[in-house]
């Protein structure tokens, strides 16, 4: 609530106002705080002078993505594709504004041999609007004048950098992507008899570089109707020997987890490299969460960690545009079945804890990964956070990894 | 605690009296320090009118202990009873935002602000204007410019 200059008001109104009635500047900007929605803020800035003065005084910004459009293929001809700040114009019958965020490909071919034909498909989901044909988004100028029911009404998107552009205050910032990267192929997955389906979650946070990521994943997990395990911890009742379980290995199951690792890790590098400009612009930026609708990945930066960045700028992975993922030590635990209170059952749990390898970062305990997840799972029944829990109970098996 | 709880008096705007448990009056952080000091006149509220006085009482009195209550029931309800507490006019709503920033009630202040963001998220330009009684003070061409191809971006 701090004091803002008045906005100065014509002397000609058009209709009699009561002024005595309007909310002042500071209470009417503290309620556009809480609107977040960049479309709604939009919106508002065209209500009144007072309005488009106050809106890019909003510290609080939401960015719901509509479309991502992919940089796989880039069109010589189309200035778009040399930065994620160009904007391009393609057809819609609805005429709305709406907000695209480039990805770049995840996988370089190094991986992308390894990846494909496991659990993931890593491209496919990228790159279009869905009620567009897939042909546009490679030439966008060249379909706009080709489509006939184009007409008039063409709809423009506008990156997140430049929708932010007119933000001087910007503090807190939130993007939500339409989709997670990673779509999970069930029909490949371990188990085919399974109808549930896999589950992969990754909580990353990030400064110059990785600062510590956590993954979730599980085969399979399906809620179980009757079970007289209930209540019992799921603990399974094979002998801990010290050794990985034998089911670790058979299926690929072992495989598996370096791939659910190592995608989670370019995906979460991928959006980082894309925050840069955003950062960049914005120096006032103390906290920053790039999330998507499926709630598969969370990338977060706090105050110091922007600071970081802006310090230190990233390193570029030669591979791709995304940023170098650093020297890893790793953390795993495993449970063939996890079975939580809510009777959903998680068979082939795997829980990652990653740090970057080194003494540099100070030794951050398990808090942080019992955190990562909090109150988080479906229906808000905190489902995820009880598996971390359990697994981290069990015995921890550790993994280096090279940077890449 | 069996003994009397200590009574705070304030006077609205318009001389109405009002009284209030101490504790409920040590939240409002613009007389907290009046209350702490012992102050047993009525405390003058000039910006307040009876009428609003009264709702904030009465959310204030709901409010506290209830807010930090782990019990997920007590928040359930309570969260029922703040949707039927705002269903009020527009200008009762402004008028609530104006009492909490005066008196600095930081939950009532985060509750009528965010009810009223949610009001006006899907709304449209017009309907905005209507609410916060706005009137559209652009000239022609800065209409013209604010409704173009990408006016909402040029709008910010």
């Amino acid at each position: 609530m701090s004091p803002l200059p008045p906005t100065s008001l014509p002397p000609s109104d058009p209709a009699p106002i009561d002024h005595l009635d309007r909310l002042p500047d500071p209470l009417l900007l503290h309620i556009l705080n809480y609107i977040s929605d960049i479309k709604s803020l939009g919106r508002c800035s065209a209500v009144s002078r007072r309005f488009r003065l106050l809106v890019p005084l909003v510290s609080s910004v939401l960015i719901r993505v509509d479309c991502i459009i992919s940089d796989d293929n880039p069109d010589p001809s189309s200035s778009s594709s040399s930065s994620s700040a160009a904007a391009v114009s393609l057809p819609n019958a609805a005429n709305k504004p709406s907000i695209f965020f480039v990805r770049f490909p995840l996988f370089s071919s190094l991986f992308r041999s390894f990846v494909s034909h496991l659990l993931l498909k890593p491209l496919q989901s990228l790159g279009f609007l869905s009620s567009l044909p897939r042909r546009i988004p490679g030439s966008p100028s060249l379909s706009a004048d080709s489509d006939p029911s184009a007409g008039s009404s063409s709809v423009t998107h506008h990156s997140p950098v430049q929708v932010l552009k007119n933000f001087s205050d910007l503090r807190s910032l939130c993007i939500d992507l339409p989709s997670g990267e990673l779509s999970l192929n069930d029909s490949s997955a371990s188990d085919p008899s399974s109808s549930s389906s896999t589950l992969l979650r990754w909580r990353a946070h990030f400064g110059s570089s990785l600062d510590r990521c956590l993954i979730l994943a599980a085969a399979s997990h399906a809620k179980t109707l009757s079970t007289g395990l209930a209540g019992s911890g799921g603990e399974s009742p094979t002998v801990d020997n010290g050794t990985i379980p034998d089911s670790f290995y058979t299926n690929g199951g072992l495989k598996l987890r370096v791939v659910w690792t190592i995608s989670s890790l370019i995906a979460a590098s991928a959006r980082h490299y894309l925050l840069q400009p955003i950062i960049a612009e914005h120096p006032t930026l103390e906290s920053l969460v790039l999330t998507d609708a499926d709630g598969q990945g969370v990338l977060r930066m706090d105050r110091e960690q922007l600071e970081e960045l802006r310090k230190k700028p990233l390193l570029a992975s030669s591979a791709s545009k995304r940023t170098m993922v650093p020297a890893l030590c790793m953390r795993l635990w495993y449970a063939p079945i996890l079975e939580l209170s809510s009777g959903v059952v998680l068979k082939g749990a795997t829980l990652v804890a990653i740090r970057p390898s080194g003494g540099e970062k100070k030794d951050m305990g398990l808090g942080w990964i019992e955190e990562a997840f909090d109150g988080e799972g479906e229906e808000g029944d905190g489902m995820y956070a009880e598996a971390v829990r359990m697994l981290v109970k069990r015995r921890t098996y550790c993994l280096e990894m090279n940077s890449f | 605690m069996s003994s009397k709880k200590k009574v705070i008096t304030l006077r609205s705007s318009d001389g109405e009296i009002f009284e209030v448990e101490e504790a409920v009056a040590l939240e409002w952080l613009t007389i907290k320090p009046l209350v702490e000091s012992g102050c047993t006149d009525a405390i003058p509220l000039p910006q307040v009118t009876g009428n609003i006085l009264a709702k904030v009482i009465e959310y204030c009195k709901k409010h506290i202990g209830a807010s930090e209550s782990e019990d997920r029931k007590i928040l359930y309800e309570l969260e029922s009873w703040d949707a039927d507490f705002i269903k009020v006019d527009q200008g009762t709503l402004f008028d609530l935002i104006r009492a909490a920033d005066y008196l600095t009630i930081k939950t009532l202040f985060e509750f009528t602000c965010q009810t009223v963001a949610d009001t006006i998220k899907h709304k449209t330009i017009e309907e905005v204007r209507h609410i916060f009684r706005e009137s559209n003070d652009f000239t022609p061409e800065e209409e013209k410019e604010i409704r173009g191809k990408s006016w909402w971006l040029q709008g910010l």
